[in-house]
């Protein structure tokens, strides 16, 4: 025959625990649903427990003057198997237990439900692309910037760097010899670090410097190759402007003027000192101004007319005996024109039907390829290696 | 509370009902004359806020004032001027709570009829009607712990008041408790705009004294002489131990229900029935029929607390108002507990 | 020996008596009887005439107490449970709260509030109403956490001469025991780091502090170290305990038992976001029942209340964050 445990009953609000004071019925007595079979004291009143169903006792566990908590069996009823089917305990019934306190409402199962509901991490931000509040103020702290923190592996979600990641490796430069970076250094990676945010490009192409290594032992003072290009490209950007464009959010800002810099390696950085109307002045007269610059770059005494607001750039990497590179634009232009080193090169001579020695440079434009494209950049490099060939236009 | 913002009574042979009766009337003169003075600096833009009178409940809520002594608990409602003044409350407290000065005992967190000296038993009433009852049930508990025998506490409220669960709840925790508390209820017809057939259904609102177990009487809420002797019984009452007791006057309020109401919803045929005459005028005829007063008397004693009200006027717009760089905004009285947002 | 949080309640509430005549207690069934809970067995026969059963009329119990304390007196009112101080609101925040700053005179009133889910406890006897009173000016809302707070934190109650909303839990009145009776206490105001960690923070209050140490224990298995803070009382709240503890883990959960619109989690969460944004390595998180009333069925009443495992659910996703 079935049988139904006597369970503690939850006698009140907060009541953990109750004592047995007496027990109304003892084993073999036969007793109805509802009556009284065991009193029991609670902290806030003496009490009877009722059973449950009419049966026979079969056994009273619970001993006197003892302490049970709510839900603890007490003795076991025997019922005949009508009495146990009354009261659910059919074996057929689903058993439905405690519902698990996190499992979802079903309502919730059409719903989309991210991984990480409410926690705004991006998927995939493997490395420091999600950067949290608290990285944002250490890094604010420390001075650092997010390129800084591209040697660290992130260990949090998709591989983010959490803060312990990144005090860790913090702690661990800390380990290693540390100078203090130049003041010039710190600028130029700045300067790098900003323009680096933009999608730059380059293209390139040799240029003849013969003509122009002829035309240069006529002059007094005598311009290096690079001035030529400086001038080339001045009359280039004079024609048309527009590849030194900038472009702003969805407006196109307009050169005024063709102010041109050129790269000046000093101490441990560059300076570029600008020579304002470059398209205005003669081939000498910039010749004459640029050894004027350098020497006033070189003692770092630039006056202020002399920097900034320049709309492209040349450099000279030949100087360093480079052939080609790919410079990278201040962050305030577009354009930026280099100048490898110049070097012998058999040339197919189409006349004389035979290669003959012609001297070569490659000359490279770096720009933003948001305001201009390949063709156009061809375009403008064309027209200076054209008027390079022809120092007489110049 | 400590009173008495008139001059001591110039006539010497009276009757201690007489002295009463006089001492009454010129409060209630003093009463109106301010309630008055409000009007018109409402009016004239001067007061921040709502101006509520007491105009046609003054022999009432004087009475109320009188029948307490020093060291008694009262909770008066918005149109207890003359009580308030009969209690002892100096017109300064009145002028610069209306007006806002920095000096008053509110210092401006809080205005016109909401003053009060709480420990020297004047409460400072908040908005909701029927809540100040069970706060002078408090007191009058306290006291009776502390074995201080003798005191009373009388609240007042209107007809509209005895339809919150507070005024219930309050008048028989006083039963429950034995307190001697006097519940004075001035039935002025209308509560805000809303006429007594829509606030209760009982015959009379007395009635309710026996459900509470209190002790009950009618009054005429015009007839100063029979406020005076029934306040003054109630009050004698309560100090003597027998237990709570109601006082429902009869009267109509004579204004708006506050200065922003013109009252036109106010039954002009109600207006002229004998229960609805001016407290004020009526006791001006009692005090001439009974040579109590005659014409230059009365025209002296307005005069003079004409004088007294623009005196203190006068003093209280040379006040400063509140400074709200120097306010402390400090809710609790334990300053280290108070969290400081900015 | 060990003391209960509620017998903790019972003898702070006796010292109070015997310690200041001024001290009463004014509630429904509080006298002989000893109240719907038993926290004030034993004491109308202890102190005669001291210990009041009051009309069932929460607004006027509410409102002799504060004409009782500007007497002087000092009375504690016990509700029979917190929902029911509903009936009691207008007094409690616009009387009691308003007395000092109107007219300069202290209320200094105890207002017990009974409060929290007990099992089939359903929509009025299981309500958490201290965001509720913590949003008015002029109350100070404690929530006791341990036995030793409701006792020192009640008598503390007793002793401010403001009106104190006091939070006793009523899961933890015969579940919480501890060895003796405190002899000290932190100042009321002051949250307490109820366990160290490093890895995340989680705030609590009240039963949830239980919770919150349960989670501790079982996230210590899997390599965290959890810090819990306990607020003790939610008004005044010690934001530069919680702000020192992110500071050090960078990391909250804030979690409370009452409904999830605003609320104690929710002030927490600004406050932390407003001073701190610069110590969060991740968002804040908060938990808190669900936004329906409190089920009165057990299955339902678990899953509606945050329970250990929903918390360290909560946790986890968190500190894999």
């Amino acid at each position: 025959m079935p049988q139904i445990p006597i369970i503690m009953p939850q006698l009140g609000e907060s009541i953990a625990e109750a004592t047995i004071v007496n027990f109304l019925v003892k084993p073999g007595d036969a007793i109805t649903a509802d009556q009284d079979i065991i009193e029991v004291e609670t902290n806030k009143a003496n009490m009877n427990i009722a059973s449950p169903s009419t049966g026979v006792i079969k056994a009273l566990t619970a001993k006197l003057q003892e302490s049970y908590p709510v839900g603890a069996v007490l003795g076991q009823i025997e019922v005949t198997e009508a009495e146990a089917a009354r009261l659910g305990l059919d074996p057929a019934q689903p058993d439905d237990g405690p519902v698990p306190a996190d499992a979802a409402p079903n309502g919730d199962q059409r719903r989309v439900r991210p991984t990480v509901r409410g926690l705004p991490v991006p998927a995939h931000a493997a490395g420091a692309s999600f950067m949290s509040p608290r990285m944002k103020a250490r890094m604010h702290e420390l001075g650092l910037h997010a390129a800084d923190l591209a040697g660290i592996a992130g260990s949090g979600a998709a591989g983010r760097v959490t803060i312990q990641d990144f005090e860790k490796y913090i702690n661990n430069l800390n380990q290693q010899k540390l100078t203090e970076a130049s003041s010039m250094r710190v600028a130029v990676a700045d300067a790098m670090r900003r323009s680096w945010t933009r999608p730059l490009a380059t293209v390139g192409l040799p240029v003849g410097l013969d003509p122009l290594l002829a035309h240069r032992k006529a002059q007094n003072p005598k311009p290096g190759p690079a001035l030529y290009a400086l001038r080339a490209l001045a009359i280039a950007l004079a024609e048309n402007s527009a590849p030194a464009g900038r472009l702003v959010g969805s407006q196109i800002v307009h050169p005024s003027a063709i102010d041109l810099g050129f790269a000046v390696e000093a101490d441990d950085g560059v300076l570029v000192p600008v020579i304002r109307n470059a398209d205005q002045k003669t081939l000498s007269q910039l010749t004459t101004r640029y050894a004027e610059l350098v020497e006033l770059a070189r003692q770092r005494k630039l006056p202020g007319d002399a920097t900034g607001g320049s709309i492209a750039t040349v450099t000279n990497y030949g100087t360093f005996s480079l052939t080609f590179a790919t410079p990278i634009p201040l962050p305030e232009q577009t354009l930026v024109l280099g100048l490898g080193a110049g070097r012998k090169v058999p040339h197919w001579d189409e006349a004389k039907q035979q290669f003959i020695p012609v001297m070569e440079a490659n000359l490279t434009l770096s720009f933003d390829h948001r305001v201009l494209d390949g063709g156009a950049a061809g375009r403008l490099l064309l027209r200076i290696t054209d008027l390079m060939t022809h120092p007489e236009q110049l | 509370m400590v009173h008495s913002p008139l001059k001591p009574e110039p006539v010497g042979d009276v009757s201690p009902m007489q002295e009463l009766y006089l001492r009454a009337y010129r409060l209630m003169l003093l009463a109106r004359v301010l309630d008055d003075k409000f009007a018109s600096l409402y009016r004239a833009g001067k007061i921040h806020g709502g101006v509520f009178l007491g105009r046609g409940q003054e022999a009432l809520s004087v009475a109320c004032g009188l029948a307490l002594r020093e060291g008694d608990v009262f909770a008066p409602l918005i149109r207890d001027q003359a009580g308030r003044l009969a209690f002892g409350e100096p017109i300064l407290d009145a002028v610069r709570t209306y007006l806002g000065s920095a000096l008053g005992p509110m210092r401006g967190r809080d205005g016109n009829v909401h003053r009060g000296h709480p420990k020297q038993g004047l409460l400072a009433m908040i908005s909701h009607l029927g809540a100040m009852i069970s706060v002078v049930n408090g007191a009058l508990l306290a006291r009776r712990m502390k074995g201080i025998a003798g005191t009373v506490g009388l609240a007042c409220c209107g007809d509209g008041a005895t339809s919150t669960g507070a005024f219930h709840e309050a008048l028989n925790q006083a039963a429950v408790e034995k307190l001697p508390l006097v519940m004075v209820v001035a039935n002025n017809q209308f509560a805000y705009s809303t006429p007594t057939a829509r606030q209760f259904a009982c015959d009379s609102l007395l009635d309710r004294a026996a459900g509470y177990g209190f002790h009950g009487s009618e009054v005429d809420g015009t007839d100063l002489s029979a406020c005076l002797t029934t306040l003054t019984a109630a009050a004698d009452r309560a100090r003597a131990g027998r237990g709570p007791q109601l006082v429902v006057a009869r009267l109509l309020r004579l204004c708006g229900h506050g200065e922003h109401d013109d009252a036109h919803y106010v039954d002009a045929k109600l207006k002229h029935l004998p229960a609805s005459r001016d407290c004020l005028k009526a006791s001006e005829d009692f005090l001439r029929a009974q040579e109590w007063a005659d014409a230059p008397t009365l025209a002296a004693w307005r005069a003079e607390v004409v004088q007294k009200v623009e005196e203190t006027l006068a003093k209280v717009h040379r006040e400063p108002a509140p400074d709200p760089f120097k306010e402390n905004w400090y809710a609790l009285s334990a300053r280290h507990l108070c969290e400081g947002y900015e | 020996m060990s003391i209960t949080y509620l017998e903790a309640i019972r003898e702070a509430q006796a010292r109070a008596l015997n310690d200041d005549p001024r001290v009463f207690i004014y509630g429904q069934d509080v006298g002989a009887f000893g109240g719907a809970f038993k926290a004030t067995k034993n004491l109308a026969a202890r102190f005669p005439g001291r210990v009041l059963d009051a009309p069932i009329s929460e607004d006027a119990m509410a409102g002799l107490a504060v004409g009782a304390a500007i007497e002087g007196m000092r009375p504690i009112i016990e509700m029979q449970f917190a929902d029911f101080s509903t009936v009691a609101f207008n007094q409690i925040i616009n009387q009691a709260a308003t007395l000092f700053w109107r007219t300069n005179v202290p209320c200094p009133i105890t207002v017990r509030l009974p409060c929290g889910g007990t099992s089939g406890g359903g929509p009025f006897h299981s309500q958490m109403m201290e965001a509720i009173y913590a949003h008015y000016p002029g109350l100070v809302v404690m929530t006791p956490a341990t036995v030793e707070d409701a006792y020192s934190m009640l008598l503390e109650a007793v002793a401010i001469d403001d009106p104190v909303i006091f939070c006793e839990h009523k899961l933890l009145y015969n579940h919480l025991k501890a060895e003796k009776l405190p002899t000290e206490a932190l100042p009321v105001g002051k949250a307490r780091i109820a366990r160290e960690g490093r890895d995340l923070t989680i705030v609590a209050y009240s039963a949830m502090v239980q919770e919150a140490l349960i989670v501790a224990d079982e996230l210590a298995t899997e390599g965290w170290e959890i810090e819990v803070v306990d607020l003790r009382s939610v008004k005044p709240l010690d934001t530069d305990t919680v702000m020192a503890s992110v500071a050090r883990t960078g990391r909250l959960l804030c979690v409370g038992e009452a409904f999830p619109w605003g609320g104690v989690t929710a002030e927490v969460i600004a406050r932390v976001a407003c001073e701190g944004f610069g110590l969060l390595d991740v968002p804040p998180q908060r938990l808190n029942a669900k936004d329906t009333p409190v089920p009165y069925h057990p299955n339902l009443w678990a899953a509606h209340r945050p329970t250990a495992p929903r918390i360290a659910a909560a946790a986890r996703k968190l500190l894999r964050l």
